[in-house]
């Protein structure tokens, strides 16, 4: 079969688009449950482009093939299992997408509602299982105000989308104006600009009380705003650090304003409660059936150009998911 | 009246038996509400050695009466509160507490059983109410276990003795043999010294997995040990500094772990959230009613040698809650 395979450990430039063995037995994470996708499409992140540099903490050895997320048609899946040979479905492969064939692991994988094409189904799980999961550990309630901070990012889009679903008020952060223009598409009450001040809008916005959670997938310098931004009682989840750096809080900022900050990470959670992803992905494909989670795409390219899309992810150019068409 | 005067704010020297009026109108929490009792014991915590520096956070000028926790009988009430004149009560003065008649706000008052001394009632308010907040906010749930730093502490051992009725195990980390017999008998299910490697021994005690709950009212250097030792969606709570040095912490830490972080307060949380307090009293006073709570006393001295009471509290002599009988 024709696959972007990463060849050595030195970024983008070490794919190349060749023939490779179809997969063989059952994806190393899936438990030996063989469940074999025909890829139409599939979609890379940034994990993807660490692992291209042999940087993520959860990759494979070289050669591999490339690409975290697909969307296909089952053409193997385990006789016990929730799918069948015909069905459409997304999920995460975390390494292996980019290929005609792939093994996808049944926990990640939803099926694709009828609405939804392929280009958009390999958008889906990753974004839209965090926001879920984030939105979740937050236990936001209809009415409240969420802080979205990198709220035109892929994370940051679908937590939009859910809170809207959920009735939470949504105030997003965002860096530039087509991500403003972005965020208030994907239905975000207010927009703030990270480059403003931010923190004193929110204030406004919030009757000087601030807001009740923070959903953070930034990190960085802005993290200790992030807190300012609370109300007494409030609730910041740490997603990730898109931001590039790692904050350290001064713990007594919790304690005079009973402040919880939460970190979420859905695999160990998953490792030391099983179910959790299960259930993660149960609410997501929920969501799309109901139309709510509409996933958005920066940028599409043909198979051959699998090393291209990582380097978009390099250049951080697109603003939403950087999808390779394998059966266009 | 007779009262423990604080005329100079240089510490417990400062503090001497005067004779002075009878408190007038109302307490500067609940204005217009006066609420007035005969004292027969009051106790103190370290806010209230603090305060006789001017060093605490509310300080007032010189002079005013020592003395934060009371135990008495109501000699008057506000028209519709929930107290008559003839009851005995227990309640959060916060100054004023170390004289034969003490204001106090109705908001911060519970009633004292039958079985319960004076003395006893004067050492419950803070150390219970804290502790109930502590395990509530943690969202402790029955066959979790608990470490309790600080444990032979005022709040640690109020923990101990909520904790069954939370149907958590606890694991009181303490620094002495003195403080070790006391959890002890206290009903701790495991103890840890911190001067052992306490952090192997709770993984040692969990089966390896670590704790889901930490109650930490010491911070400085253990705090990242605590993190440590927190099961995977563990919580841990922030009560205060003891130890005098205020934590950081790096939050990849939590979200690698799924770990969450609670700062606690209940006054500034009441502030912003009224109703707050209410709810913690309607719950320690249902734990005082059905014989819960039994206070450790640690030192009893007469209402002459109040000064002396906070001596013993700076020389930090006293396991248990030092308390000043002011009517015998």
């Amino acid at each position: 079969m024709r696959a972007a395979v990463i060849e050595e450990l030195t970024g983008p430039d070490g794919l190349r688009v060749r023939d490779f063995p179809d997969p063989v037995g059952a994806h190393p994470r899936a438990g030996g449950q063989r469940l074999l996708v025909e890829v139409h499409a599939a979609s890379v992140s940034f994990p993807d482009l660490l692992q291209s540099r042999g940087e993520y903490q959860i990759s494979t050895d070289p050669p591999f093939v490339s690409g975290g997320e697909v969307a296909g048609m089952v053409i193997e899946a385990p006789a016990d299992s929730r799918f069948a040979p015909g069905d459409r479905v997304a999920g995460m492969t975390i390494w292996g997408a980019m290929a005609e064939r792939a093994l996808a692991l049944p926990d990640y994988t939803v099926k694709l509602p009828d609405a939804m094409d392929y280009a958009h189904g390999a958008a889906l799980w990753l974004n839209s299982a965090t926001a879920w999961f984030a939105v979740q550990r937050a236990a936001v309630q209809p009415g409240e105000t969420v802080l979205v901070q990198g709220a035109a990012g892929g994370v940051g889009t679908a937590a939009l989308e859910v809170l809207k679903d959920r009735g939470a008020r949504s105030i997003a952060v965002v860096s530039s104006a087509a991500k403003a223009q972005v965020a208030r598409e994907m239905g975000a009450n207010d927009v703030v600009r990270s480059n403003g001040p931010w923190l004193e809008q929110v204030r406004a916005l919030t009757d000087g009380r601030g807001v009740e959670v923070v959903l953070d997938p930034v990190g960085g310098d802005r993290f200790t705003d992030s807190l300012r931004a609370l109300d007494v009682g409030g609730r910041l989840v740490v997603i990730g650090f898109a931001g590039g750096s790692i904050p350290t809080v001064k713990v007594n900022r919790l304690l005079l304003r009973n402040l919880t900050v939460t970190g979420i990470g859905l695999d160990p959670m998953d490792h030391r409660f099983p179910g959790t992803t299960r259930r993660v992905s149960e609410a997501v494909v929920a969501l799309a059936d109901r139309g709510v989670l509409r996933p958005r795409i920066g940028a599409r390219l043909p198979l051959e150009q699998g090393a291209e899309a990582l380097r978009i992810l390099e250049r951080r150019e697109a603003v939403g998911n950087i999808i390779v068409d394998v059966r266009a | 009246m007779r009262a423990i005067v604080v005329k100079k704010l240089i510490g417990p020297d400062g503090a001497g038996l005067d004779e002075i009026p009878e408190p007038q109108g109302s307490h500067w929490l609940s204005p217009g509400e006066r609420m007035l009792l005969d004292v027969h014991a009051a106790a103190i915590c370290f806010p209230d050695l603090l305060q006789t520096r001017g060093q605490y956070q509310h300080s007032v000028p010189a002079p005013f009466v020592a003395g934060g926790e009371v135990a008495g009988v109501v000699v008057e009430s506000p028209p519709g509160s929930d107290f008559a004149p003839g009851d005995r009560v227990l309640g959060l003065a916060r100054r004023g507490a170390m004289a034969e008649r003490a204001l106090v706000p109705p908001g911060y008052v519970l009633r004292l059983p039958d079985g319960l001394s004076f003395a006893h009632g004067a050492a419950v308010y803070i150390n219970y109410c804290t502790a109930w907040y502590a395990l509530h906010r943690a969202g402790a749930r029955p066959d979790e276990t608990v470490l309790v730093q600080g444990a032979a502490g005022g709040v640690g051992t109020a923990v101990l003795q909520l904790a069954p009725r939370f149907g958590v195990r606890t694991i009181a980390v303490v620094s002495s043999d003195a403080k070790e017999q006391l959890v002890r008998g206290l009903g701790a299910n495991e103890v840890v010294r911190s001067g052992d490697p306490w952090l192997a021994e709770v993984r040692g005690l969990t089966g390896g997995r670590g704790v889901q709950v930490v109650i930490d009212m010491v911070g400085g250097d253990r705090f990242t040990d605590s993190v440590r030792v927190l099961a995977i969606g563990g919580r841990l709570i922030v009560v205060g500094f003891a130890a005098g040095s205020i934590p950081t912490l790096k939050v990849n830490r939590l979200l690698l772990r799924n770990l969450t972080l609670i700062g606690i307060s209940m006054d500034i949380m009441e502030e912003e959230h009224p109703g707050t307090v209410a709810v913690i009293n309607a719950a320690v006073q249902a734990l005082l009613d059905d014989g819960t709570i039994v206070p450790v006393v640690g030192a009893r001295v007469d209402l002459e040698n109040g000064a002396e009471a906070l001596r013993i509290m700076e020389r930090r002599e006293a396991l248990g809650k030092i308390v000043i009988d002011v009517r015998r």
